[in-house]
């Protein structure tokens, strides 16, 4: 294999690797169907959420309201079935307001040209106190309908009903990012924002459309989450930030570029799924686990800015 | 890049080779919770691994840090991974019900400890919530002459601590002279210091004598947390009540500051009947009954002897 595609695929080979050691010590569970079948599922939501980021980041920007977007379409959502609302109603409801947020995030970005750091997080903490508010700080479970449960659970022909979401939305948003005018134009944007301002593109317009589509990207996964665990909580989607924006570094490091890329996030997504499955399943314990997840991320980032240089 | 895979490849041969330690011979058992960081369930998991190392299981402990997604992904992987029970701590199954569900559909039994009954576990091990919140809370208004001011530091999101705030909720109810001027809703994990912070802006919010008279603390890091707070402030005639029997909540109703009070739960207690409950059901019997109590016990100056000056 050449130097050129140990760096392309480099990554690709790593993640290959790390299944098949958890396979060896682990074969019977690991390798399972059903362990796939939940790798799947548990990777889903993230993936979601880091495809949000992705597209964010392809315009050199950052949205750290993902997850408080997430929360509180899910607790929308519970709340409105909880006064008697069915799914139909409720589920827009709670992905309009995941794109309403996502746009004033831009608005604020592109119009009043605060970083988006600032922006985010401040629009993203009003987002969490309304989740917080709305859901009393309880968890919510109670009246929730089965045509809400089945957006996220079971299977259709063996394959887990989240593979589905996977393939649709990272499917759609690889498509518009490399085949589409938009697309075009989100990466010229984020390569140098300068120059596509000076070549006449509607920066400002566009900035705006890609975090309301995060925005909109993070209340789904909010919502297939709730509809995962059958509960929601006002806190849920947070933890869902930090390894979204991972997943999408380590999926930099396939780009031949360093630019984030769909296929690229959906690598990193599943390194990063697979390390903790895999390590639950063989006992690790669990200092070891956040560990060694931290020097795997840090290990991919440096060693691909180090060949970078060379 | 063939560095990376070299490191990706250490990276799981290490995992491997940490790991082979805890395929040992035994039943395995997956303890499962999103708040190790919480004294109180760090304590119950200590109780029950000792328990376990009696029975000779090998115990699996994962922490989420209060993250429920991967709470539920962790269930999964315990079920897929052939565990022969899971033992979910401080957590309402409820919560993550389809994962309990299939943990059940697998064979494999979940019980709870300081959990919530449910239809798919096989046993919750716990203290009675409720009666924990009305003792302390009976304890804490007879303290302040049933009249005064308070302030409530809450977690609904766990259902423990919920029941107790029904109780202190219904408590102030019936004592109409005891009003409560402020509340905090506590971050976790880091409780204690969010607590703290939370207590000073309610000193500053409530500066003269006698604007705050008690602190309701629905467990006991919380109340350490407004016990600095307090001490730094150098606020006088507000006393602290919390529950749980920490460790450093009693060392503190020993040095006759402001916390005065906390209820103990057996922790260790619920964490061997759990253990010894599972160790019937994994040779084929049954638990006793769907929900077990550990007993309680008020914990202050006078039932530890102490006499302040």
């Amino acid at each position: 294999m050449t130097r050129t595609n140990l760096n392309r695929f480099g990554t690709l080979i790593a993640f290959v690797l790390l299944c098949i050691g958890f396979s060896i010590a682990a074969p019977a569970a690991f390798a399972s169907p059903a362990n796939v079948f939940n790798l799947v599922q548990q990777m889903a939501t993230l993936a979601i959420v880091a495809t949000a980021a992705t597209l964010v980041m392809t315009i050199s920007e950052f949205d750290l309201s993902v997850g408080f977007s997430a929360s509180l379409a899910a607790v929308i959502c519970f709340v409105l079935f909880g006064q008697g609302y069915d799914v139909w109603l409720a589920v827009p409801a709670a992905l309009l307001v995941g794109i309403v947020g996502g746009a004033a995030n831009g608005v604020l970005v592109a119009r009043f040209g605060i970083p988006s750091f600032v922006a985010t997080l401040a629009l993203g903490t009003i987002l969490s106190g309304f989740a917080f508010g709305l859901s009393g700080g309880q968890s919510l479970f109670q009246s929730v309908p089965d045509g809400f449960k089945s957006l996220a659970r079971g299977d259709v022909f063996g394959i887990p009903v989240l593979g589905f979401w996977i393939v649709a939305v990272l499917g759609v948003a690889a498509f518009v990012l490399t085949q589409t005018e938009f697309g075009r134009r989100l990466r010229a944007i984020g390569g140098n924002a300068q120059a596509a301002r000076l070549a006449g593109l509607p920066i400002v317009r566009d900035v705006i459309v890609t975090f309301a589509i995060a925005g909109g990207l993070s209340a789904l996964a909010g919502l297939l989450l709730a509809s995962r665990l059958g509960s929601v909580q006002h806190t849920m989607g947070e933890p869902l930030l930090l390894p979204a924006y991972a997943a999408v570094f380590i999926g930099t490091t396939a780009s031949p570029t360093g630019a984030p890329t769909v296929a690229g996030t959906l690598l990193g997504v599943a390194i990063t799924g697979v390390m903790v499955n895999g390590m639950t399943i063989v006992g690790v314990e669990p200092f070891v686990q956040k560990i060694m997840t931290g020097v795997i991320i840090l290990v991919a980032v440096l060693l691909r800015r180090v060949g970078r240089a060379r | 890049m063939h560095k990376s895979i070299a490191a990706l490849g250490l990276a799981s041969i290490l995992a491997l080779g940490v790991s082979s330690g805890a395929l040992a011979a035994g039943e395995k058992v997956s303890v499962i919770t999103p708040f190790l960081a919480a004294i109180a369930t760090g304590e119950m998991i200590e109780a029950f691994k000792a328990k376990a190392a009696e029975y000779q299981w090998t115990v699996d402990v994962v922490d989420t840090a209060g993250d429920m997604a991967a709470f539920a992904s962790r269930v999964e992987d315990a079920t897929t991974s052939g565990a022969n029970a899971i033992v979910l701590v401080s957590v309402d199954p409820t919560q993550i019900q389809d994962q309990v569900d299939k943990a059940k559909a697998a064979g494999v039994p979940v019980i709870t400890i300081d959990g919530a009954k449910n239809a798919s576990s096989v046993l919750n091990v716990t203290s009675d919530n409720y009666v924990l919140g009305e003792t302390m809370t009976k304890f804490l208004f007879d303290q302040i002459g049933n009249k005064g001011n308070i302030v409530r530091f809450f977690y609904s999101a766990h259902p423990g601590v919920h029941q107790r705030e029904l109780a202190l909720d219904a408590a102030l109810k019936a004592n109409p002279e005891i009003k409560q001027v402020a509340d905090h809703y506590v971050a976790v994990p880091g409780q204690v210091d969010d607590s703290r912070a939370a207590m000073d802006a309610m000193l500053l919010a409530n500066p003269g004598d006698g604007a705050i008279n008690a602190v309701w603390a629905a467990w006991d890091e919380p109340g350490i947390g407004a016990n600095l707070a307090i001490e730094a402030a150098g606020r006088k005639g507000i006393v602290i009540a919390g529950i749980d029997g920490n460790p450093q909540a009693i060392d503190l109703i020993k040095a006759c500051g402001a916390y005065i009070g906390t209820v103990r739960q057996g922790f260790g207690e619920m964490a061997s009947i759990a253990a010894g409950e599972l160790n019937t059901i994994l040779a084929g019997g049954s638990a006793k009954a769907d929900e077990l109590y550990a007993p309680v016990e008020l914990i202050t100056r006078e039932s530890l002897g102490v006499t302040c000056p």
